[in-house]
């Protein structure tokens, strides 16, 4: 049993099944657990910004990497999430409960608009490329509806929408009388993050994560072997949906506010940039990106520079042009040929 | 109303704009046969395969798999009948490993305890024979085509059906090569798989057919024992043309 599972997150659905590769995910796992230790709170938080967009991320790796469909609107679901849980943690204020059904209303308002969608989407089998656009149109209808509700009518309970300034003190999170905030709020997001990584490995080394990469790659060869694909997508997208939510749920503990910008154009582009310069067939490559390009914004636009994303751009372009399959994972597979051992499996 | 067929096509027609792609094809084959479909180019071959697998739906008849009517029916439900298909073109998974490859078709999809055991003697078979392992991390693209074909083929008997339907198996393959195809094709028919098989080259249909049938012009030409269709003059005309 316990080699069963091993042998699921070990495989080789992902770069670095070798044992120096685990050596250095552990290492690298505990030097996470003890950077709150060593800087300001002010600094963990900021951590805690790049770690909480993993699950969003990682939810784009699975569906576009790994099943091949390409969503422009997962920010939808984020944003959804943190709206729900904006209005019935807000609404439960004083009630230690609250923000727990918070969560759970989040997860599945964003999976029930996600599974009505996707149904659409995938039961009438329209083509792969219309995709993109219909899930990014969404977004923007998202973006311009919430955009409009300024105003005391457009107010749920006691909390208001906020049309273009958003909902603001949103509640943080809490289990009983423990509020999630600062270095709690750090170790919390790394705990979803590590459980989101591991469980995804597992998915995609199980048989299940088998056919959903061959789907990617020959759809009607795959439903000749009697699946269904239609089923198995939208399942996909439904689960990414979800990861998604689980970024806007964060995101508004975190912030304790939300704006329609979140689930606007800009943003949405973002987790397809992160995916595609990591290396979207990989969820590591996708990690290691995710946290990098994060850092790299977070930090040029907190010193005022307006650059920030000029530079993001320019790195899909990069990619794009010379590191077509994603810049980390063409790095791991030139250490894998450097220590001359199957270290990395090559993934495509 | 049912079949006692492994397979049976009742009137089967289909039309692409001006073109009859099958005409009234009425197919009966016989549980444990191996068929062999030849004709010209065009005369409806593939779109016979791929309206029996419900790639395309046909515009009037019947088709049954077992005693299963199945007209209506998607592709992946068919297939959960035992049926399993090879396409004209190898697709086989070019940018997965072999194992993986091997990995996709649903063994489970097998009707019976004694078609799961059947299916694995026979993927076991044909991987032996082939020269395949479960177990090979090579990529797919990087193996050469006719060992492609193999894994195409190994990867319909991974799903343990009880009737295989294999389009153009030996396209690009040495005479070599062709013959250790309808040698495995052979022993998997001898050991009560249901085959049916379109093919072009003559002499890999000399080798394995017992029984023959000719499309022409999306209709059944003629059906026979191989010796009987490969002397009639009509066939000669319209398969070999006037240069033979």
């Amino acid at each position: 049993m316990t080699s069963k599972i091993l042998h699921l997150i070990g495989g080789d659905a992902d770069i670095g099944t070798s044992k120096i590769f685990w050596i250095g995910f552990v290492i690298a796992v505990i030097l996470f657990a003890l950077y709150p230790t060593q800087v300001s709170e002010f600094r963990a938080s900021n951590v805690s910004y790049y770690l909480l967009n993993i699950p969003l991320a990682l939810g784009m790796a699975l569906l576009w990497g790994y099943c091949g469909v390409l969503s422009f609107g997962h920010v939808a679901y984020f944003g959804i999430a943190g709206y729900t849980y904006g209005i019935i943690a807000g609404n439960m204020a004083g009630n230690s409960l609250g923000s727990l059904a918070g969560v759970l209303g989040g997860l599945l308002v964003s999976a029930v608009v996600a599974g009505i969608f996707a149904y659409f989407v995938f039961y009438s089998r329209v083509r792969e490329w219309i995709i993109p656009i219909l899930t990014l149109v969404l977004t923007l209808l998202l973006e311009t509806f919430l955009g409009q509700t300024a105003g005391y009518q457009w107010r749920v309970g006691s909390i208001l929408l906020g049309g273009y300034n958003g909902m603001t003190g949103i509640p943080s999170f809490q289990i009983g009388s423990f509020v999630f905030m600062g270095n709690s709020f750090y170790y919390f997001c790394m705990v979803i993050v590590l459980a989101c990584y591991v469980g995804l490995r597992m998915l995609l080394n199980s048989k299940f994560g088998q056919v959903v990469t061959a789907i990617r790659e020959d759809p009607l060869r795959t439903e000749v072997f009697g699946y269904d694909i239609r089923a198995r997508k939208w399942l996909v997208f439904v689960l990414s949906a979800l990861l998604a939510a689980i970024s806007g749920l964060l995101y508004v503990q975190w912030g304790n506010y939300i704006t329609p910008s979140q689930v606007g154009l800009l943003s949405a582009a973002l987790p397809v940039i992160w995916a595609a310069v990591g290396g979207r067939t990989s969820l590591l490559a996708v990690l290691i990106a995710t946290i990098v390009l994060n850092w790299v914004t977070f930090t040029l636009s907190s010193q005022g520079n307006q650059y920030a994303m000029v530079i993001i751009g320019a790195a899909l372009v990069i990619t794009m042009l010379f590191f077509p399959r994603g810049i980390v994972i063409m790095i791991a597979e030139w250490i894998g040929k450097l220590t001359n051992r199957k270290n990395t499996t090559v993934i495509r | 109303m049912t079949s006692e067929y492994a397979l049976e096509t009742r009137n089967v027609s289909k039309r692409f704009g001006g073109v009859v792609a099958a005409n009234n094809i009425d197919l009966k084959i016989e549980p444990g046969e191996l068929r062999c479909i030849i004709g010209p180019n065009g005369a409806g071959k593939s779109t016979l395969f791929s309206l029996l697998c419900g790639i395309q739906r046909a515009d009037s008849g019947e088709i049954y798999i077992g005693r299963h009517n199945v007209t209506n029916m998607q592709p992946f439900k068919r297939v959960r009948h035992g049926i399993g298909l090879t396409f004209q073109t190898n697709r086989a998974y070019q940018e997965l490993s072999v194992k993986h490859n091997l990995m996709v078709p649903n063994p489970s999809l097998a009707v019976s305890k004694e078609a799961h055991q059947q299916g694995e003697e026979r993927l076991m078979l044909a991987l032996e024979e082939f020269g395949l392992n479960l177990n090979d991390d090579t990529l797919a693209s990087e193996i050469p085509h006719h060992t492609l074909q193999w894994l195409e083929i190994s990867m319909v008997l991974a799903g343990f059906p009880d009737l295989v339907l294999i389009d153009e198996p030996t396209a690009g393959m040495s005479r070599d090569e062709t013959d250790r195809t309808a040698m495995v094709l052979k022993k998997l028919n001898e050991s009560g798989l249901t085959i049916i098989v379109v093919e072009h080259d003559m002499h890999f249909v000399k080798s394995i057919a017992k029984k023959v049938t000719v499309l022409h012009q999306g209709r059944i030409f003629i059906e026979g024992n191989l010796d009987e269709v490969a002397t009639n003059e009509e066939v000669k005309k319209i398969y070999l043309g006037h240069a033979h």
